[in-house]
């Protein structure tokens, strides 16, 4: 089951990196409390203004280390302001990350990407169940190998799940997908 | 004797303040001594400045003394409360009383001074300071809201430069808005008198070589340059410069003996070699959106 953290009880204006460790350090207890595949969503409701500071202490630090730390574990933002998520982009581009927002039900991405990594990303979302490189490659029209380095752009990002898998052949096979909502 | 400031030059801005350090040199004499006489006027760039170099000289025991020969001067050095900031490490010729004027609280009526100078020691308590300057801007100059958090982010990215590089020395704020020449603008001016940007980066040998204070302040403003090995650091001045670019004001960063003015009009930054001075002192102008 999916934990949520809420931003906003900490306050509409949160400034300064030694503000963003203390929420880190909540946000990391119910990252390690999240099984394989389970998301934490941060919850960014009456939240006015955070600034790059405290973007990249918690946003940056907690995605930077959920590939390492919390593998399959994953990170949704949702509720986030005009203002907030063009802070909250710029942070993360300037950091080379991407994260996952949450907006009106669907999953997109933020931060520093191609528009081709969107265009996976939407395309996984859209199948609804975990699919292989060779079918995506096919959907999208491109050829596999540039769909293996999309994907395992996307997996290093920690923005999408990637688990092995039994190809109707028999053969392994490694199958994607978005974290569930 | 150090020699007075230039009667042609009435104004003291972070520009003329590197003339007084050159003609006076402060930091050169075994008794600090800024003489102002014939200043008529002085930004909150260079207030900051001034507040911090009499910090530093303070440092070894140096007693600084500050000639200022002006009553419109001495007023605003009472009203914006440099006097009382600076009151441990520094006095006044001739003396000046404080109880014979009052200090201009700025979040209320028309003072152009939005915020007084302002010592910063500890980040804890930049919250409130920059809910202030939101506060400020948004009811004394009717600024947009997201304007305002931008102000106020610039300000919490510098301000937190100023912790990161310091473990002793503290910090100064201020900020007036200027509306009777020209295109209204805000100017914001913080300094410290801490180890300076070489100094700082040369902590993290990833960074080496450093080989200039100009090397250092251009190298600070791009992404991912810090003392720390911490890949979610250094990204402070790069924002500041994106900042001011997306509102087409200006920067000034200087450190050590180099500063560089940023003029995002036309996106690019001129270096001026001056003289030396301790810590980081930034000032920016921004067309006031209001």
């Amino acid at each position: 089951m999916n934990k949520k953290l809420m931003l906003g009880e900490y306050g509409p204006h949160l400034w300064t990196r030694e503000r963003a460790r203390e929420i880190r350090v909540k946000a990391e207890k119910l990252l390690r409390e999240l099984k394989p595949g389970e998301s934490l969503v941060i919850d960014a409701q009456n939240v006015e203004v955070f600034d790059f500071s405290f973007a990249n202490e918690l946003f940056g630090k907690l995605l930077l280390n959920l590939p390492r730390e919390y593998l399959d574990r994953f990170l949704i933002i949702e509720n986030l302001t005009t203002y907030t998520r063009e802070n909250l982009a710029k942070a993360l581009e300037s950091l080379n990350l991407a994260a996952i927002e949450r907006t009106g039900g669907k999953l997109k991405l933020i931060g520093k990407l191609h528009p081709v990594d969107q265009e996976t990303f939407a395309a996984i979302e859209k199948a609804g169940e975990p699919i292989t490189a060779t079918i995506l490659k096919e959907r999208l029209g491109i050829n596999l190998t540039a769909m293996n380095e999309r994907l395992t752009k996307l997996a290093m990002l920690g923005v999408i799940r990637r688990e092995k898998g039994v190809s109707p052949a028999g053969r392994e096979q490694y199958v994607y997908s978005v974290p569930g909502r | 004797m150090p020699r007075p400031f230039a009667k042609d030059s009435a104004t003291l801005n972070a520009i003329s303040f590197d003339q007084i350090l050159r003609d006076q040199d402060p930091f050169g004499n075994p008794g600090g001594r800024f003489d102002l006489s014939g200043v008529k006027l002085i930004t909150p760039g260079a207030l900051v400045q001034l507040a911090a170099a009499c910090y530093a000289l303070s440092l070894d025991g140096r007693p600084v003394q500050i000639t200022v020969d002006n009553d419109d001067v001495r007023t605003y050095l009472v009203r914006s409360d440099f006097v009382s900031v600076v009151s441990a490490v520094a006095g006044f010729e001739p003396p000046i009383a404080e109880l014979t004027y009052q200090v201009y609280r700025s979040y209320r009526g028309s003072n152009p001074l939005l915020l007084e100078v302002t010592k910063i020691e500890r980040d804890t308590a930049l919250p409130d300071l920059l809910d202030q300057i939101i506060m400020t801007l948004r009811e004394r100059l009717y600024y947009p809201k997201y304007d305002a958090f931008d102000v106020a982010t610039l300000v919490s990215e510098i301000c937190q430069n100023t912790f990161d590089h310091n473990q002793q020395t503290c910090g100064f704020v201020a900020m007036q808005v200027y509306r009777s020449t020209g295109a209204p603008f805000l100017e914001i001016g913080v300094a410290d008198y801490g180890d300076g940007l070489a100094a700082t980066l040369k902590r993290n040998p990833k960074n080496l070589p450093i080989n200039s204070d100009l090397d250092a302040i251009m190298r600070a403003t791009e992404a991912g340059t810090s003392q720390y090995d911490d890949p979610t650091r250094g990204t402070g001045l790069y924002h500041l410069l994106d900042i001011a670019y997306k509102h087409r004001g200006s920067v000034q960063i200087r450190s050590g003996a180099s500063s560089v003015r940023f003029r995002m009009d036309k996106k690019k930054g001129w270096a001026f070699a001056g003289p030396p001075m301790p810590g980081v002192q930034i000032v920016l102008a921004l067309p006031t959106k209001t």
